[in-house]
């Protein structure tokens, strides 16, 4: 008895010595008022060990300040990718093959509140439909072709179906097809795609656009469509349509699609020839107009187009890339305004110099829709990031929130 | 000989600033010296003999005194004295219990043999087992920052070697899971690679998965040293921070040593250790262990349902897909003391594991079919001579070549739930990626340490090690993968001069000079890469009086990146091609000090403080999806912290123990990848680093328990780890909607009730371990085993 109340004395000093140490400063809620609607942030910190994003919410993205430092909710994972449906924010892990965790949120008093955990597969293409989520996992190795698709209802927050395809049947050419995205028209799924022969992603079909129609929620596939004016539909993991006010939906392509090189077969190069476009679809139907073409190639000058955020107003802000001499793109982006009805092109003015810019947020910009505002992130060589607002009527871009302690992944919003 | 005449005017107890003043010249001397040592020797003598007791049995660890020449008895109680230059001579014999015994006898040229028999002195008799210096505190006397662990007071235990270094101060074993599960040792600051393992002085990087620290269970071993920043120079290797030698020791001449034990989880552990000297100096040996377990503990997660994905939080479920089992054998045979050798072995390590994986890096998806396969199959050669063609030249050859294979088998397109359910996915594929790779690491060692000792203080030596990495293998159901079929090659030499200047129990003094070399190819795009780097360092201790020790030392290490940091582990490690080597200055700065507060009561202190500032850190993270962990460089990883051991003994009948460690390790790296602005997490604390721990111990004996020369002991330890945050602390809010993730502060609770015959030829031992039954988690959300109970039976016999 004496050698265990010794044992707990000891255990009671080893306790007392050791009173946590913390260097984190919790600060004071830099925003204290509670809003009816939040603007929530997620923000990758600039030392990442393979970290999650932090979220933290602020009442404007038109000016003040938030920070990670001692502030936000801390996210498993470092690839996480956000939607904002039903007024609930999204969080899903992007996990390679292994199922990872999809976390739900809302607000409540002007807090993001966890509604729920589920599971997920990996996927590299989501989309609301209705009131659903639909979720792709896609296959990457011609020996196992298999694509499957899973659809999370947003009121019960669990998967309510799922089914498979066949991922060699959707270009019929050999090769897979792989959605760069998945939108909800109507009540149809449109699915643009590119051709990959293996997990390089390069194909022998660099010329071509495909978009596949898909019926809800059974997934049958309809319909394939193609153009051959431009390359494929959208990017890896970017949603290459935009829908307009009046039905009419807009696809862009990059022109980058990359093929084996004949010397070096493990090496890969660009071999699109067509210019980077952006098509046309009519509202209510399942082909491409042929009577529209915006060559974006030539009116901008030899720009592409990455990456987009509809504004409203068939306006859009577009992520571009110039075309270097060799035949590859800019590492440098360039942010333009575009109008898909005049075929406009405008560079934006007011962002920082682009030496001083280590990247521009992807995917995850917000805009109202007001036909003319956007809201992107701008990081900072320096550390520092800025939402910057952006007016695609004039083309001009103003300093918003600053964000401190990492670079901004996205900008959502929650009623 | 100047230096040693210079020295002889200061008699032991004169005062410290008289010798302080002689540092400086004998720094200068030193060069001087290593000629006129060699000149100066027209008689030599040397003298062996044993001390032993009147009742005729040898002493151990008795000290003998020729002047300033000291020597110390092994465990049969023999000594030996070698370059002795007069003929007149006077002995003293000491050792603790016994009456110090002086003679003055005259040698003659070449050997002397000479005895000694010691009286006991009865005062204090009791104090022996206590006081007394085994081997293994021997070791603690290095100028390194050493700590021995004796391995024969644990041969009772389940332990493995891994689990007995957890109890050292400044160490820290993170886990996976239960036997057989991946584990990481952290030592003063530095953990994974960056600390290297030996098995008697030959790096142990190349012995496969079924020989490792986690799987080796303690009885193999005699002791086990823990290097804590600066390396001795003859265990050349490249460690950025310390090194872990296991010596099997060779006690007795012939023994055997059987163990057995089981307990929950079904597990089961063999161990039979044997060897056989002839009179003819032929030598044989065996040491055979096996390890077997379900790892079928519950665990506490979050289940998904297979169908609508949703988790049901905090479901108490049993692990299903967690066997582990190896069986390993090491054979030796060989001749010994034969006049071309001191001991030539040829020998084999054979070596099988079986290995199912139940999770990815976190808890949530476990798996239910993938799973690995690894054996061991490496022929070693072993080649020892003192006094090489000239007295006092001794050279040391090792060598051995592992062609085992490592099979990696994911052929399972299914998905599972907690409860061992699966849902099939279409087509073919795998859990985590569809594989039925098997590889060869070919990992070839062969190590030589030239040793010259020019007289009775000074030493030189030259150490070179080479090792070999040749990754070969196929994927049959992935043919294509051209990333897995070409080779990938590693080699590295690590070469070292040292210098070695000591007086026995007054001060000793090393330096040396290390340059590395790394010849590396990556088999998927061939790129090669050679890596060359310079490292220093310097050993020094000095003694206040024969129990108070002070030590410091210094080094530049460099440390190349291993295999498996290069090229991947092929389970849940990942490779990086583009790691640079790391290199750290390290300082140490410890004492020892044993005290009595009366006969019964007495004291042993080890503290050690350390600075470790290091250079293209190697670090563990996950990787950017989380399924696996990769390592990777920081600029900077600067850490400053202390441990401490304290032991307790009263009388001959308890003991109790405590250790602790404080480290604190701060990033240095100023500038993140493309940014240019001073990083916010600049001199802030590193993530997933335990920064506080300790060890409690204590522990009961009843001697002539049930009859004499039985033994009864009860033993219990408590061990502690303060929480600690998985990611940056500086990052996100604390409060607990912001769900900052934290290791939990962890407190297991372990006993033990030994029970030994006949002077512990026949032993019986019961043991418990997390008798609390708490939650143990090392790595983020990795569940350590819960409440479990173990029997263990052992024979031991030698003659």
């Amino acid at each position: 008895m004496k050698t265990k109340s010794l044992l707990s004395v000891l255990a009671a000093a080893i306790l007392i010595t050791s009173c946590s140490k913390s260097e984190n400063p919790n600060p004071v809620d830099p925003d204290p008022t509670p809003g009816v609607g939040k603007y929530i942030v997620a923000v990758t910190p600039i030392a990442s060990t393979g970290v999650a994003d932090y979220l933290v919410t602020s009442n404007s993205l038109d000016d003040g300040k938030v920070s990670i430092i001692g502030n936000g909710i801390e996210q498993d994972g470092t690839w996480r990718y956000y939607l904002s449906t039903n007024n609930k924010f999204f969080s899903f892990l992007y996990g390679q093959g292994n199922p990872g965790a999809v976390t739900a949120y809302n607000l409540e008093n002007g807090k993001l509140k966890k509604l729920t955990n589920f599971q997920s597969e990996t996927v590299a293409a989501f989309a609301a439909v209705n009131d659903d989520v639909l979720m792709a996992k896609m296959s990457r190795n011609l020996a196992t072709p298999t694509h499957t698709w899973y659809r999370v209802n947003t009121n019960s927050l669990s998967i309510v179906g799922e089914g498979s395809m066949n991922a060699l049947e959707l270009a019929n050419n050999g090769e897979i097809g792989y959605f760069s995205w998945l939108t909800q028209v109507g009540n149809k799924v449109y699915a643009p795609f590119f051709c990959i022969e293996s997990s390089s992603f390069t194909t022998k079909y660099p010329n071509k656009a495909w978009v596949a129609v898909f019926s809800y929620p059974d997934m049958k596939l309809e319909k394939v469509f193609t153009d051959e004016r431009t390359s494929y539909i959208g990017q890896y993991f970017t949603n290459g349509l935009g829908t307009v006010e009046n039905g009419d939906i807009y696809a862009f392509s990059a022109a980058n699609a990359t093929s084996k090189r004949k010397d070096d077969p493990t090496k890969s190069e660009i071999t699109t020839t067509n210019p980077s476009a952006i098509l046309k679809i009519s509202s209510g139907t399942t082909e491409f107009d042929k009577n529209y073409f915006f060559n974006v190639t030539e009116i901008s000058g030899g720009y592409n187009i990455v990456n987009w955020t509809y504004v409203g107003g068939n306006n859009f802000i577009v992520s571009s890339k110039k075309k270097q001499s060799d035949g590859s793109y800019s590492a440098e982006t360039t942010i333009a305004a575009v109008n898909v009805v005049d075929k406009t092109f405008k560079t934006v003015t007011g962002l920082p110099n682009a030496s001083e810019i280590k990247s521009f947020t992807q995917r995850n910009n917000y805009s109202k829709k007001d036909g003319k505002i956007g809201y992107i992130g701008v990081n900072l060589k320096s550390g520092k990031s800025y939402v910057y607002k952006i007016d695609a009527t004039a083309a001009t871009a103003t300093t918003g929130l600053e964000v401190e302690g990492g670079s901004i992944t996205a900008i959502e919003h929650l009623d | 000989m100047i230096f040693i005449n210079t020295f002889k005017t200061h008699k032991s107890d004169q005062t410290i600033n008289l010798y302080m003043k002689n540092i400086k010249y004998q720094s200068v001397f030193f060069l001087l010296l290593i000629a006129c040592t060699v000149q100066a020797q027209q008689f030599t003598a040397s003298l062996k003999g044993y001390v032993k007791t009147t009742a005729q049995q040898g002493i151990a660890a008795s000290t003998i005194r020729i002047g300033n020449i000291y020597s110390s008895t092994d465990e049969t109680g023999y000594y030996e004295i070698k370059n002795i230059s007069q003929k007149n001579v006077t002995i003293t014999a000491s050792a603790v219990g016994y009456r110090n015994t002086t003679k003055t006898i005259v040698l003659k040229a070449g050997e002397n043999t000479f005895d000694f028999e010691l009286v006991s002195d009865q005062k204090e008799i009791d104090q022996v087992e206590v006081y007394g210096r085994t081997k293994a505190q021997e070791v603690n006397r290095q100028a390194f920052n050493v700590t021995a662990v004796d391995a024969t007071k644990l041969y009772n235990t389940t332990l493995n070697i891994s689990s007995a270094l957890d109890q050292v101060a400044g160490v820290r074993v993170r886990e996976s899971g239960g036997v057989g599960s991946n584990f990481n040792l952290m030592l003063n600051g530095f953990n994974g690679s960056q600390v290297r393992y030996f098995i008697d002085g030959i790096p142990m990087e190349n012995f496969g998965s079924a020989f490792q620290i986690n799987n080796i269970p303690i009885n193999i071993a005699e002791r086990i040293e823990v290097y804590k920043g600066v390396v001795p120079v003859w265990l050349g290797s490249d460690a950025l921070g310390g090194a872990v030698n296991i010596v099997t020791g060779d006690r007795f001449k012939s023994y055997v040593d059987a163990s057995y034990s089981f307990g929950s989880f079904n597990t089961h552990r063999t161990v039979i250790n044997a060897a056989h000297t002839t009179k003819g100096g032929f030598f044989f040996q065996l040491n055979a262990f096996q390890n077997y377990s379900d790892n079928n503990y519950k665990v506490t997660v979050d289940v998904a349902d297979l169908n609508t994905q949703q988790y049901k939080e905090g479901v108490k479920v049993k692990r299903f897909h967690d066997t582990y089992h190896n069986e390993s054998l090491i054979a030796n045979i060989g001749v010994v003391n034969k006049p071309y050798a001191d001991k030539l072995l040829f020998g084999i390590v054979l070596g099988k594991s079986y290995k199912e994986i139940q999770t990815g890096a976190r808890m949530e998806t476990p798996f239910g079919g993938w799973h690995r396969r690894g054996t061991t199959v490496m022929p070693t050669v072993k080649y020892k001579k003192s006094d090489l063609f000239v007295k006092g030249l001794d050279l040391t050859l090792n060598g051995n070549i592992n062609v085992g294979t490592e099979q990696n088998i994911d052929t399972v397109y299914a998905r599972f739930d907690w409860y061992g359910n699966r849902k099939y996915v279409p087509g073919k594929g795998g859990e985590s990626s569809y594989s039925m790779y098997k590889y060869k690491n070919n990992l070839a060692v062969a190590n030589a340490i030239l040793n010259y000792k020019l007289s009775e203080n000074h030493s030189l030596s030259i150490t070179d090690v080479f090792n070999s990495f040749k990754r070969m293998g196929n994927d049959e159901v992935n043919p294509q993968n051209a990333s897995l079929e070409r080779a990938k090659l590693s080699q590295k030499n690590v070469l070292t001069f040292g210098y070695q200047y000591d007086v026995r129990d007054r001060y000793s003094v090393n330096a040396f000079v290390k340059n590395y070399h790394q010849h590396n190819v990556n088999g998927a795009n061939e790129i090669v890469k050679n890596l060359s780097k310079w490292g220093y360092g310097t050993a020094l201790a000095y003694y206040f009086t024969p129990s108070f020790q002070l030590k410091g030392s210094y080094e530049l290490t460099v440390r190349m990146p291993t295999p498996d940091e290069l090229f991947g582990d092929v389970e849940n490690y990942e490779g990086n091609f583009a790691l640079k080597p790391e290199n750290s200055n390290n300082f140490n700065l410890g004492i020892n000090y044993d005290f009595a507060l009366n006969a019964a009561n007495r004291f042993s202190l080890m503290a050690n403080a350390f600075y470790r500032n290091a250079d293209n850190f190697i670090y563990q993270r996950l990787n950017n999806n989380q399924t696996k962990y990769i390592s990777d460089n920081r600029d900077g990883v600067r850490s400053i912290g202390g441990d401490m051991d304290l032991h307790y003994s009263h009388s001959n009948w308890f003991t109790a123990g405590l250790n602790m460690t404080y480290q604190s390790v701060v990033n240095t790296q100023k500038y993140e990848p493309d940014y240019t602005g001073i990083s916010p997490l600049y001199k802030k604390t590193m993530p997933n680093i335990p920064y506080l721990f300790g060890n409690l111990n204590a522990a009961v004996t009843l001697y002539d328990f049930g009859g004499k020369d039985n033994k009864l002991t009860f033993g219990g330890s408590l061990q502690y780890v303060h929480r600690f945050w998985l990611y940056w602390p500086l990052l996100g809010g604390t409060d607990e909607e912001s769900a900052k993730r934290q290791i939990p502060m962890q407190m297991a609770l372990d006993g033990n009730v030994v029970y030994s015959i006949a002077n512990g030829r026949y032993n019986i031992a019961f043991e418990g371990k997390n008798l609390t039954d708490n939650r143990l988690v090392d790595n983020f959300s990795l569940q350590k085993p819960s409440r479990g109970f173990y029997l263990n039976l052992r024979y031991f016999f030698n003659k």
